[in-house]
């Protein structure tokens, strides 16, 4: 480990969280295919749709773009998946939730803040409600009270008026979709329920979570952010897990709930009926496995793509230098002095 | 199979902070162990193969599957692969989310409140040991009552593949608790479904879980109270998990197991071998 790529700066438990997810080398054409190949698995295993990911073509482009590539492949699976399911969402809902969701990453890239989003709704495209049945109702859940992902966001009020209620900022976690709230933590991520025939702010979702997968996206984001969200989850479902006993391979008992590898695994059973129960609600099993996955990934990225910094050219290179997180710019002067 | 069905609504079974969605109809027994029993006589080792994957089934995972848990999918499709029962899948799904909540170790006779599960499994065993070949766990199989994901009771479900092939039944030195084993349960069940098929008036997808509530249903007990109840029962567990029953698209209208593959081929593809001191 040299000084580019040490993730400390971060927390000391952040390597031990990157390593969850491996380690690869972004030079390594072999390394990351393989990488993003299991990544992308774990996403489709959790939101079923393996199926369709184990359909699609595996050829990979050979060059600079492999891990865009591989990303679209996978969304590609993910869409094909969500034509399979009955729309959840009215068209009118999804519509204004694609809408908001393309303005709310405008917004938030530049700031590096597009793990969680915080926004005034009334400053969004139809103040992110919509209408259904002569109503007007919010396009978003209000997720405002204290929970996994953090202490709640009861302000600042809108600056204007909401016709559908909005008293509220607008906060999504878009790094963990489809579990965008930090309550409602069930075995079925409240963004899957998005969609809808006409518009598919499921798949757009999907598309920004897996965004942070890239390179240039994920030194854009400031990983304090990411960082700091993971060390509430983590502080909050800790003592839940601590009553999990620890996976013994030959000795497991069946249809029974246990830590293995960091994550939650049932021996000869569905994950996806299991959950833990704290003071901050319910939290099922696939997506508290899917949550630290994400955070997971993100590091691991991220270390691999500073690890890889000297290569990546100039303009990354520029980004890393003039960020706002003073982790990585002192990384990327280290990496200036030592290249 | 006769059993009498139970329809105790359930939420959830918490378990100190660990939380298991509860059966309706069962209770979930969350810490079974797989290698313990009564000291005079402990049960052998009987680790199956895990769960199927999407990789190891060709039917359509995402269609019509309402709320059921994604990782079992693939269980249910490989019991209707391998059955040739088209169209089973989808209401082995609906059967299991009655029967167990999609606990595979639901148990139904371990608990204070379910003297009658037990007694049905006591009289399952009493009344047929004499005409059915010897099982090396009768007597825990006569305690046991019914469970794992599809709420088998347990002298009937060690008893699986004796009409078809008598003594070379696979299950007949395997104690209870292998029920809770996912593979092995669906074993247990798509017999059971063919069983039905082949021999009774389905006239459409409630009989068949009238059947599995008790055969008797489909004959004496059919038009009766407890006959409706239990279709009713079926068609709102649909309803309530999302599974669409009219779509012949992935159902049928009327299910068929003409196609049926025999039991040593249904064993082999969804158990393969059991371990040595069970087989």
């Amino acid at each position: 480990m040299t000084f580019a790529n040490d993730l400390t700066c971060y927390g000391d438990d952040i390597k031990a969280l990157a390593d969850l997810a491996g380690d690869f080398e972004l030079r390594s054409p072999m390394d990351v295919t393989t990488w993003y190949r299991r990544d992308w698995q774990a996403i489709a295993d959790v939101l079923g749709f393996a199926q369709q990911l184990a359909a699609m073509p595996t050829a990979v482009p050979i060059n600079n773009d492999r891990i865009a590539a591989m990303n679209t492949t996978g969304l590609a699976a993910f869409e094909r998946a969500l034509q399979g399911r009955r729309a959840a969402a009215s068209d009118e809902q999804a519509r204004v939730q694609s809408a908001a969701l393309r303005q709310l990453v405008t917004a938030a890239t530049p700031r590096g803040e597009l793990w969680r989003v915080n926004a005034d709704p009334t400053a969004l495209e139809t103040g992110a409600c919509y209408p259904e049945g002569g109503r007007s109702l919010r396009a978003f859940y209000p997720d405002t009270a204290p929970g996994y992902f953090g202490d709640g966001w009861p302000g600042p009020p809108p600056r204007a008026e909401s016709t559908c209620g909005w008293t509220t900022p607008l906060v999504l976690h878009l790094g963990t979709f489809p579990w965008v709230y930090s309550s409602r933590l069930e075995a079925v991520g409240p963004g899957m329920r998005w969609a809808a025939s006409a518009s598919n702010p499921t798949l757009l979702g999907l598309q920004i979570a897996v965004s942070l997968l890239e390179p240039r996206t994920n030194l854009q984001q400031d990983a304090r952010q990411v960082a700091a969200i993971f060390h509430h989850f983590i502080t909050q479902t800790a003592p839940l897990m601590a009553r999990i006993p620890l996976y013994q391979p030959g000795r497991a008992e069946v249809g029974r709930l246990y830590r293995r590898g960091g994550f939650l695994y049932v021996h000869q059973g569905s994950l996806h009926v299991a959950s833990l129960d704290g003071p901050r609600g319910h939290i099922a099993a696939p997506a508290y496995n899917y949550i630290v996955r994400r955070f997971a990934s993100f590091f691991a990225v991220r270390r691999a793509t500073l690890r890889a910094l000297p290569n990546l050219g100039p303009e990354i290179q520029q980004l890393a230098q003039n960020a706002a997180d003073p982790c990585l710019r002192q990384q990327s002067q280290g990496v200036a002095r030592v290249g | 199979m006769s059993r009498s069905l139970w329809v105790t609504l359930g939420t959830t079974l918490g378990v100190g902070g660990l939380v298991f969605a509860a059966s309706r109809r069962a209770s979930a027994a969350t810490t079974v162990p797989s290698n313990q029993g009564p000291a005079s006589n402990p049960l052998p080792p009987m680790e199956l193969a895990p769960l199927p994957k999407a990789g190891d089934v060709s039917g359509d995972l995402q269609t019509n599957w309402g709320d059921t848990p994604p990782d079992l999918i693939p269980l249910f499709m490989l019991m209707e692969e391998t059955s040739k029962i088209v169209g089973s899948a989808r209401l082995f799904a609906v059967i299991a989310y009655r029967e167990s909540q999609f606990v595979t170790t639901a148990h139904n006779g371990n608990a204070q409140g379910e003297q009658d599960e037990r007694d049905s499994s006591r009289a399952a065993y009493k009344n047929n040991k004499d005409r059915n070949p010897p099982l090396k766990y009768g007597e825990q199989a006569a305690e046991f009552g019914s469970g794992g994901l599809f709420g088998l009771l347990a002298p009937y479900y060690l008893w699986t593949g004796v009409p078809e092939i008598g003594k070379r039944a696979p299950l007949l030195n395997a104690p209870p608790e292998l029920v809770f084993q996912p593979r092995a349960a669906a074993f247990g069940a798509v017999v059971y479904m063919q069983r039905l098929l082949a021999n009774y008036q389905i006239d459409d997808h409630a009989d068949i879980k009238a059947g599995w509530a008790s055969p008797s249903l489909l004959k004496s007990g059919r038009g009766g109270a407890k006959y409706h109840d239990v279709r009713a029962n079926f068609l709102g567990d649909a309803m309530t998990l999302g599974i669409d029953l009219t779509d012949t698209s992935t159902i049928p209208t009327k299910l068929d197991a003409t196609a049926w593959p025999g039991v040593p081929a249904v064993f082999s593809a969804l158990i393969g071998a059991l371990p040595k001191d069970l087989a």
